[in-house]
């Protein structure tokens, strides 16, 4: 098999890839680990109500146990999501003594673009120029100028709904109409401008439209908050809803899935990747595809574990941090509050995207205490229903009664913080341990720092007072981070710099060693910002396409 | 039928639906060994949701769910008897003893837990089991509460009159409430 392209996963950057190069006009190979899920077709629990489900939507525990035993960490995982998440049991990794990591993952047609939260956010100059400020890490190569009009392109494209704020730290983009804020959030908003004006709570930018696109068969969103289980109205960004779409259009697209990259074959004579080396699991044979130029879009974690079995010591490593500098936000629950006066204002449906207040930290002024970098808070105010009764005392009627109506306000305020790069924080492959293919395991080393739990203490703090200073009464907050992998932005291993000794790819997400080798999801990244990261790597996608092709037309690779 | 406004979404929503019925596995229903405390767990549970105006906990099935729920470990209850020990904290002679006597018992019992006494720690689970089999049952979830599956809109500032009622289907209370 002989392709202009080979990308490597299906999941929210694959997608971006396959879409760009074969609108190019290049023959694309998609090649997929998991199965294929059919849009419209095979979201199996879209439509099933709770008393539809054997275990009422909680799931069978036991069985959690002995398969899922990470993935039932997340809050998105439930009986309906279920089909969406891998099975831990068949897809094991190893963590360093003293690391906790929870790996969350999707492996199908589509990845975690099913399952994601929908959350996208630019970045600014203050997160791509935080490596050169405070000295953690190595430079960003690139800065908001550089990526703008891509997040232009790819907002336009999957359709992001938010609300223009004019804050220097989270740029405006090419937005739907913003979904609205309830009546809590409205007074929160109002009150937290009032004390601090630095500081601004708005709707949270999602992936989730306002105004459907006809012409492309998706429709706006019927505010459901299903959404991890997949959509058939296509109104959240999905590979399935948005990008496949649109490549299989160009008819340059092939896609195989059930089939696992184990590795890149590298022709040393020529310097180039010639294809890609992998295991189709129906039957279990090995199989080889080649093509000009190789995108790896396998989720951060698993390219870099792609590249470090194609070649003793790591393939594209001849800096030696591949696998090096691995990172994910620093996430808790900072505060939790009763909002008392909206005993008499309610909300009708679902709406998939709660709020956001930005980072207001070490802006102009370095004003974090222990920390250089930002965190920013994300959540809702929300009305409690019947599981308010599970720390209510009481039987009968009149406890029936209670639970018949809508609960107190409560508002949740959810940190993230910046996490610091870190050479120790890092990914390698288990020298003994193999899974079901025979490929050795990955192996997770990860600790959160002093500057991590500084941001979160302070995150704590100045929660539990926004909220106060509107009115609420804390119930409860966290400063401890939960352990790396929880907040699922996990990101670097091959990152991005100006000089090939002391990085894994250049400018245009490609390997310094290797021309013809493209990483283009979370694994390039050199920061994290306290955004979510996802709409930054599909900006660096398209950017990177766009360069490669332009590359293969000038013949330089 | 859910509200599309696109027509080209809603035909091939239409088409999807129509597979997706014809294709998607029925999901089986599991179910637990038959119990000897299937009629303790549903007068237990008919006491903490009795009949109002919508049937009662016990009435819909809730008894049976609980003890397949135990049986699967649901709410941390893995590795504890927690059917037999209700059996012993309400006493052998429980079912046969008035209604009054009943309901007091259970009363007692579950003021007790939430006074923090850890001997009837164990209800705690159970009770969140109860509440969970009723509130996701089609009589909890959607008449006794309201369940929307496609609200199709987003209203974010109603009037609330004592009377409303609450909704099963607003997952992120249910999440977060
Ligand atoms: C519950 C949840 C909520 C989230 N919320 C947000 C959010 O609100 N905002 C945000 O920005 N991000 C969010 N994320 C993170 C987001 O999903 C990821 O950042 C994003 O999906 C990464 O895109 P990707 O293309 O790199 O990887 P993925 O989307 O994970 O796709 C990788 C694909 O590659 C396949 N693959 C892996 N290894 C191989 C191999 N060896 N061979 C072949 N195929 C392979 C996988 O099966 C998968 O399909 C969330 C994630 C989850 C799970
Ligand atoms: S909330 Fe909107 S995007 Fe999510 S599943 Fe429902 S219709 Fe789709």
């Amino acid at each position: 098999m002989d392709f202009d392209a080979i990308v490597v996963g299906s999941g929210i950057t694959g997608g971006w890839a396959a879409k760009e190069l074969t609108e190019a006009g290049l023959k694309v190979l998609m090649i997929e680990r998991g199965r294929e899920v059919r849009h419209q077709q095979d979201y199996s629990t879209e439509m099933k109500m709770p008393w539809d489900m054997p275990f009422r939507g909680a799931g069978d525990s036991d069985l959690y146990d002995r398969e899922y035993a990470v993935q039932r960490l997340n809050r998105h995982f439930t009986e309906f999501t279920q089909p969406n998440f891998v099975n831990d049991a068949q897809n094991p990794y190893q963590t360093g003594e003293d690391t906790r990591f929870t790996w969350f993952r999707s492996y199908q047609l589509g990845g975690r673009s099913l399952t994601w939260g929908r959350q996208a956010y630019r970045w600014s100059d203050y997160d791509f120029g935080a490596n050169a400020r405070d000295g953690h890490g190595t430079d960003w190569p690139i800065r908001y100028a550089d990526i703008a009009p891509w997040y232009d392109k790819v907002e336009s494209f999957i359709g992001v709904s938010g609300a223009k704020e004019g804050l220097k730290q989270l740029p405006d983009g090419q937005f739907q109409p913003p979904m609205a804020l309830n009546a809590v959030e409205t007074h929160v908003r109002a009150q937290i401008a009032k004390r601090w004006p630095e500081r601004c709570l708005t709707i949270g930018r999602t992936a989730n439209m306002t105004e459907g696109k006809p012409e492309e068969g998706r429709a706006p969103c019927q505010y459901r908050s299903l959404c991890a289980r997949g959509c058939s109205y296509g109104a959240y960004f999905s590979t399935q809803s948005s990008t496949l779409p649109a490549a299989m259009k160009t008819g340059n697209l092939t896609v195989i899935t059930d089939a696992v990259v184990e590795a890149l074959d590298y022709d040393p004579a020529t310097r180039r990747v010639t294809g890609v080396r992998y295991i189709d699991t129906k039957t279990g044979t090995r199989k080889t595809a080649r093509a000009r130029i190789v995108f790896l879009n396998a989720g951060a974690f698993n390219s870099v574990h792609i590249l470090l079995n194609s070649a003793p010591g790591g393939l594209a490593n001849s800096s030696g941090v591949l696998g090096t500098h691995i990172m994910d936000h620093a996430n808790t629950l900072s505060a939790a509050a009763l909002m008392p006066g909206f005993e008499t204002h309610t909300s009708f449906g679902n709406r998939p995207t709660g709020i956001v207040i930005p980072r207001y930290r070490n802006m102009d002024q370095m004003d974090g205490i222990g920390h250089t970098r930002g965190f920013s808070f994300q959540g809702g105010a929300l009305q409690s229903t019947w599981t308010q009764g599970n720390r209510m005392a009481g039987i009968g009627a009149e406890y029936k009664e209670k639970l018949r109506h809508p609960g107190p306000w409560r508002m949740v305020l959810v940190g993230f913080a910046d996490c610091v790069p870190r050479a120790t924080n890092r990914l390698t492959l288990d020298p003994a341990k193999t899974d079901a293919n025979g490929l050795p395991q990955l192996r997770i080393d990860f600790a959160f720092g002093k500057e991590e739990h500084a941001a979160l203490a302070q995150a704590k703090a100045e929660a539990a007072e926004m909220l106060t200073a509107a009115g609420g009464k804390v119930l409860m907050g966290f400063d401890q981070p939960g352990p790396g992998g929880t907040a699922i932005h996990e990101m670097g291993g091959a990152r991005m710099g100006h000089d090939p000794k002391t990085s894994v790819l250049n400018k245009w997400s490609q390997s310094h060693d290797i021309a013809n080798l493209f990483v283009t999801d979370g694994a390039q990244m050199s920061s994290t910002a306290c955004q979510n990261p996802s709409l930054t790597y599909m900006a660096l996608t398209a950017r990177a396409a766009h360069a490669a092709v332009g590359m293969l037309r000038e013949g330089r690779i | 039928m859910p509200k599309i406004e696109s027509p080209i979404a809603r035909r091939e929503f239409m088409a999807g639906m129509a597979l997706l019925a014809a294709v998607a596995p029925a999901l089986a229903h599991a179910k637990a060994a038959p119990s000897p405390y299937q009629p303790l767990l549903r007068e237990v549970a008919q006491l903490v949701i009795p009949r109002s105006a919508t049937p009662g906990a016990g009435e819909v099935g809730v008894g049976a769910f609980v003890l397949l729920a135990l049986d699967h470990g649901l709410e941390g209850t893995k590795g504890f008897d927690h059917a037999a020990w209700l059996k012993t904290a309400l006493g052998a002679d429980f079912l046969v003893k008035p209604l009054a006597r009943r309901r007091s018992a259970l009363a007692a019992l579950d003021a007790r837990a939430f006074a923090g006494d850890a001997a009837a720690k164990p209800w705690l689970a159970i009770k969140h089991l109860i509440l969970l089999g009723y509130y996701t049952s089609e009589t909890g979830g959607s008449k006794e509460l309201q369940y929307v599956h496609v609200p199709g809109r987003f209203d974010p500032d109603l009037p609330l009159k004592p009377a409303d009622r609450a909704f099963s289907s607003d997952w992120t209370a249910v999440d977060f409430g």
